[in-house]
C-alpha cells in the first residue's frame, strides 16, 4: 500500500505493509539510520521519534499512522550538521555518549520533554525519561537536558 | 566509516605487515617496524601474574598510521570501540609523539584486509595498558623517518627541526608532513626513537572528550546494524527457545508464503527467513512451525543446583598456612556463610548480528567484534573460504561487556549469506538476545573464617562454584588440561588478598547446559561480591568498623597495600564515612583489586515503598597513570549504573526449560529514576596506565548489600538484593 508522509521536512512516498512498524519505514526504506532497533516493544526507547510533535516509539507504530503526518528523526532534529539542536549541543558538552547507540532515542524523547517542560527540575527529568541505556550514561543524560534547557531558554531570549 | 575505509585501501604486500606496525605514506609501504619486544614483554608479565582473561594470543596487535593530503593521520585501530572510549585513549597516546593536534588524528577500525591483525582482541581491560608504550614508539618513529627526510631535503641537522602541528620547521624552511611524505619513496626505518618522558606530555593527564561524540550525537551511521549493501536482503534466524533444544520437526510452508519473504534457509540446525526487510522476516519467522527435542526442560531450583560448592572439579588456587586445620579444630570459632550470584546476560543496546556478503572468491563481514582477527579464521571456516578471502570490516559496536568476543553468531550469518547468494543482513530479536545468548555464568560462594580472641581473624576459606567463562573456548580444552579450572576468569578475585596468616581460596569448576562466557569485569563480579560481602559481615560480628577493619586488614608490607591504603583513606575522608548519617540513609562500604587497578566505594541507600534505592555513590579508583581523566569518570560513572542494575535487577530465571526473560520488563535496567549523586574521585598510584573498564563495577553490589544491612539489619546474601 502506499503511504505518503513528511519526513524531516521532505516528502516520503513508500509501497509497503501498512503494519510494517515505522522503524523498520524509516531505517530501511528511507536510509535514515540515526533511529535504532533496541526491543522491538516500545520498552527501551531507542526508537524514538517525533509524529506531529509528539515523541512515539516507532518499533510498535504502524507506518499507516504516519499517514499524511509530520515525521521528524535525529537527522532532522537541527538545522545543519554545524547548528546543532540544543539537546545535541548539551549532549556534547556534557560529553554523554559512551557506545552512542541507545543516544538518538534519549535525545529525541529529551528534545520532545523539554518542548513541553521548558524548565524541568531533576524530578521532572528521571520520572519522564524512561529510555535504556546499558553503559550507564544517565548521570550525564539528567545533566545535559539541565544544560539544554538553559541552551534553549538563552537561545529564546 | 565504511566509505573511509574504502577509500583508503591501498596495495601492499600482506606479508609484510603481519605482526608489524606499518607506516604508509602515499599509498606506499615504507616502514615496517616491529613492536613485539613491549608487547611480549607485556604479555609474559601478564602471563606470570595469571591476570589476562584471553590465553589465546600468540600474535601481537599491530599499527597502520597513514599521513593523509590534509595532513591528518589516519589511525586504523584493531580494537574495538564499543563504548569504552578507546579511540579516544589511542589518538592521544599518538600525538603524544607525532606532534600533531589531537583534531588531526583521525581513528577507524581496521579491518582485516589490510593485514593488521591482532589476536588479543579487545577486552579485559588490557588495551590501554598493552599499547601505551608500543603506540608512541610506532609514532615516535613515524615521526622521526620524516624528520629525517626533511632534515636530508634541506641541508640541515635533524635535531635543529622542530615540529608543531604535523609542520616542519627549520630556519626558512617549511614543510607539512605531507609534504615531506610524498617527496620521495626511499625510507628507513630507524632505531626506535626514545619516548618523550611524562612531564612533557600535551594530552596524557588532560581532561579530553571523546573524539567520537559528533557522529553519536547526529546519529551517523556507525553501527554494524546500519551497514548496508545494494540488493541486500534482511534473514532472523530460528533459535531454539528451550535450553539445549534441538530441532524435531519443522513446517515452513506459511512462513514462505509471507508477503515479502523471498527463501528459508535449511542447513542443518541452521533455519533463517530471508526476507526484502526485517518486518516480512520477523513475520516469516513468526509463521514457523516447530517442534523442539528438549533433552531436559530445566526448573530453577535443579539448575540453579548445578553450581554448588562440593560438586565438579576442585582447583585450589590460593593456599596459606593452613587455614582448614584450623577451622576444624575450633568449630564454635567459626564464622560462615554462603552466597550468590544469578546466571545474567549483557544485554547490550545494539542486538547481535552482522551484515555478510558472500561472493564467489571473497567475502565481507560487517561486525561489531572485539576479536576480528579470531572472527576471520573462524568464519571463514564456517563458509570454506580462504582466511584471505574474507575481510571483516569491524564496526562500532552498540555495547558489547564481553559479549562480541564469540563468534557462533556471526558464522551463521555468513552460512545464511553464503546460501543466499546476496548480501544479508541478520540481526537478533530481544528474545534471542535473552533466550540465545551467552551467559554471565552463576556462582555459589561459601566463606568460613575462625574468629579468635580479641576478635581476629585467624583464618579464612572461600569455596566459590561456577561454570567456565573462556576455558571452553580453547581448542581441545588444553585450558582445562593445563590449568584445570578457569582461574584467570571465573575464578578472578577469588583469592584472598588481606594479611590473614591462614587462607585459601578454592574453585569447583561445574558444567551448566548453556553457554557461559566472559561479562564485564568477569569473575570480579561475583568473588567481590562474596568476599567483601563477608568481610563487612566479619567487621559486624566482631563489632568493628568496615573501613577501619579494612585499614588493620592491610596492616602488611607491599606496595600494594599502600595503594590499598591511600584508596581507603581518600574513600572514608569523600564520602563523609566518619560523619553522621542522614535519617533513613545506609551506609556500606567494599573494595575490590582488578587488572591492578582498585577501586572501592561507599554507598549510601533508602528504602522507599519497600524498594531499595541507591542515594549516593563515593567511588575512588587508583588506576593506574590516568591518560584520560573525563575518560575514567565516565567508565567509573557507567560501571557504577551497571553495578546497580547487577546489585538490584538483574539476573534470568529458568521455568519449564526456558530463560523466562524474554524482554526488558522482564529484565529491568537501572532507568534515569535510578541514577543516584556519583562521585568519582581519581587516584594516580604508578607511572603505568591500568585498567578502567571493569575495575569499579565489582565494589558496587557489595556495598549496596552493606548499606542495606546497616539500614534494616538484613543481610541480603543473593544477588540481585530483595527485601522480601
Amino acid at each position: 500500500m502506499e503511504i505518503n508522509f513528511n519526513i524531516n521536512g521532505k516528502t516520503a512516498k513508500v509501497d509497503v505493509d501498512p503494519a510494517m512498524p515505522l522503524l523498520w519505514v524509516v531505517r530501511d526504506e528511507l536510509n535514515l539510520k540515526a533511529t535504532k532497533f533496541g526491543c522491538g516493544a516500545a520498552l527501551c526507547g531507542a526508537c524514538t521519534l517525533h509524529i506531529d510533535g509528539e515523541a512515539y516509539r516507532s518499533c510498535s507504530i504502524p507506518v499507516s499512522f504516519a499517514a499524511g503526518k509530520k515525521v521528524t528523526t535525529l537527522e532532522g532534529l537541527s538545522e545543519s550538521e554545524d547548528k546543532l539542536h540544543p539537546i545535541q549541543q548539551a549532549w556534547m558538552e556534557e560529553n554523554v555518549p559512551q557506545c552512542g547507540y541507545c543516544q538518538p532515542g534519549f535525545m529525541m524523547a529529551a528534545a520532545n520533554f523539554l518542548e513541553k517542560n521548558p524548565n524541568p527540575t531533576e524530578e521532572d527529568i528521571k520520572t519522564n525519561i524512561t529510555n535504556i541505556c546499558r553503559c550507564g550514561t544517565q548521570p550525564r543524560i539528567i545533566k545535559a537536558i539541565k544544560r539544554a534547557a538553559q541552551l534553549s531558554q538563552t537561545a529564546t531570549l | 566509516m565504511a566509505t573511509e575505509e574504502k577509500k583508503t585501501k591501498k596495495k601492499f604486500s600482506r606479508r609484510k605487515f603481519l605482526q608489524r606496525g606499518a607506516i604508509i605514506f602515499g599509498g606506499t609501504v615504507v616502514a615496517v617496524i616491529a613492536s613485539k619486544g613491549p608487547i611480549r614483554r607485556f604479555l609474559a608479565q601478564k602471563a606470570e601474574n595469571m591476570d589476562f582473561p584471553l590465553l589465546v594470543s600468540t600474535q601481537e596487535p599491530s599499527f597502520w598510521f597513514e599521513v593523509l593530503p590534509d595532513n591528518t593521520i589516519l589511525y586504523k585501530s584493531t580494537k574495538l570501540e564499543m563504548g569504552q572510549g578507546i579511540f579516544t585513549g589511542l589518538a592521544m597516546l599518538a600525538a603524544e609523539e607525532l606532534e600533531v593536534s589531537l583534531e588531526q588524528i583521525k581513528v577507524v577500525h581496521a579491518n582485516t584486509a589490510n593485514g593488521v591483525e591482532d589476536s588479543l582482541g579487545t577486552g579485559g581491560s588490557n588495551t590501554t595498558l598493552s599499547l601505551f608504550k608500543p603506540i608512541r614508539e610506532v609514532a615516535a618513529t613515524l615521526r622521526e623517518m620524516l624528520k629525517a627526510q626533511a632534515a636530508k631535503q634541506w641541508g640541515v641537522p635533524v635535531a635543529g627541526i622542530k615540529v608543531e602541528n604535523g609542520i616542519m620547521t627549520s630556519g626558512n624552511h617549511k614543510a607539512t608532513y605531507y609534504e615531506i611524505s610524498t617527496s620521495t619513496k626511499e625510507w628507513k626505518t630507524p632505531e626506535t626513537p626514545a619516548l618523550k618522558p611524562s612531564s612533557a606530555f600535551k594530552y596524557v593527564g588532560k581532561d579530553v572528550k571523546r573524539i567520537d561524540l559528533k557522529p553519536k550525537v547526529t546519529g551517523q551511521p556507525i553501527f554494524g546494524i546500519d551497514q548496508t549493501f545494494p540488493d541486500m536482503l534482511y534473514a532472523v534466524m530460528l533459535q531454539s527457545p528451550y535450553i539445549g533444544g534441538t530441532l524435531k520437526k519443522l513446517n515452513t510452508q506459511e512462513a514462505a508464503k509471507v508477503s515479502g519473504v523471498v527463501k528459508i534457509v535449511e542447513d542443518n540446525e541452521l533455519v533463517a527467513v530471508v526476507a526484502k526487510n526485517r518486518y516480512a522476516a520477523e513475520m516469516g519467522l513468526q509463521k514457523i512451525e516447530a517442534e523442539w527435542d528438549v533433552p531436559k526442560k530445566w526448573q530453577q531450583a535443579e539448575f540453579e543446583a548445578l553450581t554448588t560448592v562440593g560438586l565438579g572439579t576442585d582447583v585450589r588456587i590460593q593456599s596459606e598456612g593452613s587455614p582448614e586445620s584450623l577451622l576444624e579444630e575450633a568449630p564454635n570459632q567459626i564464622f560462615k556463610q554462603e552466597y550468590r550470584t544469578p546466571l545474567a546476560t549483557h544485554a547490550h543496546m545494539e542486538p547481535h548480528g552482522a551484515v555478510a556478503h558472500v561472493e564467489k572468491d571473497k567475502a565481507t563481514m560487517y561486525v561489531g567484534t572485539q576479536a576480528s582477527t579470531l572472527f576471520r579464521s573462524t568464519i571463514a571456516k564456517a563458509i570454506e573460504v580462504e582466511t584471505e578471502q574474507l575481510n571483516i570490516e569491524t564496526t562500532y559496536a552498540g555495547g558489547s561487556f564481553g559479549r562480541r568476543i564469540d563468534s557462533k553468531h556471526s558464522e551463521k550469518v555468513a552460512r545464511i549469506a553464503k546460501i543466499v547468494g546476496k548480501p544479508v543482513h541478520v540481526f537478533n530479536t530481544r528474545t534471542q538476545e535473552f533466550q540465545n545468548a551467552i551467559y554471565r555464568p552463576q556462582t555459589h560462594h561459601v566463606l568460613a573464617a575462625k574468629i579468635g580472641k580479641n576478635g581476629t581473624i585467624e583464618a579464612i576459606t572461600h569455596n566459590q562454584a561456577t561454570p567456565d567463562q573462556v576455558l571452553g573456548a580453547i581448542p581441545a580444552n588444553i585450558g582445562y588440561t593445563l590449568l584445570g579450572a578457569d582461574f584467570v576468569s571465573a575464578g578472578h578475585g577469588a583469592s584472598i588478598l588481606y594479611n590473614i596468616e591462614h587462607k585459601s581460596a578454592t574453585l569447583w569448576q561445574n558444567k551448566l547446559p548453556v553457554h557461559t562466557g566472559i561479562w564485564r569485569s568477569v569473575g570480579m563480579f561475583p568473588n567481590t561480591f562474596a568476599i567483601e560481602s563477608f568481610i563487612n559481615e566479619l567487621a559486624h560480628k566482631t563489632g568493628k568498623d568496615p573501613l577501619k577493619m579494612r585499614l588493620e586488614l592491610l596492616a602488611g608490607n607491599e606496595q600494594i597495600n599502600q595503594r590499598y591504603k591511600k584508596v581507603l583513606e581518600t574513600l572514608a575522608e569523600k564520602s563523609g564515612w566518619n560523619q553522621p548519617k542522614a535519617a533513613g540513609i545506609g551506609r556500606g562500604i567494599a573494595i575490590g583489586n582488578d587488572r591492578k587497578s582498585i577501586a572501592a566505594a561507599v554507598i549510601e541507600v533508602a528504602i522507599v515503598d519497600n524498594q531499595i534505592r541507591v542515594k549516593k555513590v563515593t567511588q575512588v579508583l587508583d588506576a593506574g597513570l590516568a591518560i584520560n581523566p573525563e575518560g575514567i569518570r565516565m567508565q567509573v560513572e557507567g560501571a557504577t549504573m551497571m553495578g546497580i542494575t547487577a546489585a538490584l535487577y538483574e539476573g534470568l530465571t529458568i521455568k519449564d526449560g526456558q530463560i523466562t526473560a524474554t524482554n526488558f520488563h522482564e529484565y529491568p535496567m537501572a532507568k534515569l529514576s535510578d541514577t543516584p549523586e556519583i562521585e568519582v574521585i581519581i587516584l594516580e598510584g604508578h607511572a603505568e596506565p591500568y585498567g578502567v573498564g571493569e575495575p569499579p563495577l565489582a565494589p558496587v553490589a557489595p556495598a549496596i548489600a552493606a548499606a542495606v544491612f546497616d539500614l534494616t539489619g538484613k543481610n541480603l546474601r543473593t544477588l540481585p538484593l530483595k527485601l522480601s
